[in-house]
């Protein structure tokens, strides 16, 4: 029963939480990935991607995490009002604002993180084997985005009442649709910059 | 709770007989049964508890302490299941 309870609190909050709650919650650990990710040279440039870049600002981390944000909203909004009838664009916003919460993870990690010269890598990209924590954090970053892409097809199944093969295709084709979407608006918006 | 399905073919129960207890009347026929009795317990529960919070999901939901959509998804299911049930 235990393990159920948390296999729920990991990987299917959204029974307990959703709406302006999850979207509050998710805000939290939005700004926590912008602020630790800054100082650990981790970027979140797509709705499933992290990236290591260093010298990056504030303000770049969360112009790109809010490009993250906004097109995996609006995909998955768009996505659900194709297979389900009523239900709520808050739900939708706050589950899938808490779905990048895992993401947190991967920058307290990579904060402890020694990264080892870009130009070093380029010259020898073997050379990243040398940081037994950047091995970590690298390994690491699977489970985080599988985990954080269950967080995303709960949050959607919740807040949109679909079930079956329709859901699942829908959530898979909406997730490439949001990472395609995301990828193009930051290279766009960050041009402009 | 009320036994809505035949224990031997699964097949939907009728009334037959029913009895006044105070002058031990019987009243026999073939009567179709509520179609909210038809329900499982838990979603009779459930509809018991929407009728006594006004029809409101969102109250529903703070007493319940889940979510409004799994709540609302609760309802979907249930109205699905009456709609069968009515078919």
């Amino acid at each position: 029963m235990k393990s159920k309870n948390l296999s729920e609190f990991l990987f299917n909050p959204f029974t307990r939480i959703a709406g302006w709650q999850a979207f509050g919650i998710g805000l939290i650990f939005i700004a926590l990935m912008g602020v630790i990710g800054t100082y650990a040279n981790i970027i979140f440039d797509g709705v499933i991607d992290m990236h290591i870049e260093h010298e990056t600002t504030l303000t770049h981390s969360f112009i790109l995490l809010a490009i993250d944000i906004i097109s995996l909203v609006f995909v998955m909004f768009v996505a659900g009002l194709f297979i389900a009838g009523k239900f709520r664009f808050v739900d939708i916003l706050g589950t899938m604002t808490l779905s990048k919460a895992p993401f947190l993870l991967l920058a307290i990690v990579g904060f402890f993180t020694k990264m080892p010269d870009m130009s070093d890598v380029l010259k020898d990209p073997f050379i990243m084997l040398s940081s037994p924590s950047l091995v970590f954090l690298l390994l690491l970053s699977l489970p985080v985005i599988l985990w954080s892409i269950a967080l995303m097809y709960n949050g959607f199944k919740v807040s949109t009442g679909a079930k079956g093969t329709k859901l699942t295709i829908t959530f898979i084709t909406a997730v490439f649709v949001a990472e395609i979407i995301s990828k193009v608006l930051i290279h766009f918006i960050l041009k402009r910059l | 709770m009320l036994p809505t399905y035949c224990p031997g073919c699964h097949a939907q129960l009728k009334v037959k007989c029913m009895k006044c207890e105070s002058c031990q009347t019987e009243v026999t026929g073939l009567y179709d049964l509520p179609v909210l009795a038809l329900l499982p317990e838990v979603d009779q529960q459930f509809v018991l508890r929407f009728v006594k919070n006004s029809g409101s999901l969102k109250e529903m939901a703070s007493k319940l302490k889940l979510s409004y959509p799994t709540v609302r998804n609760m309802l979907n299911e249930i109205i699905s299941k009456l709609n069968s049930y009515e078919k």
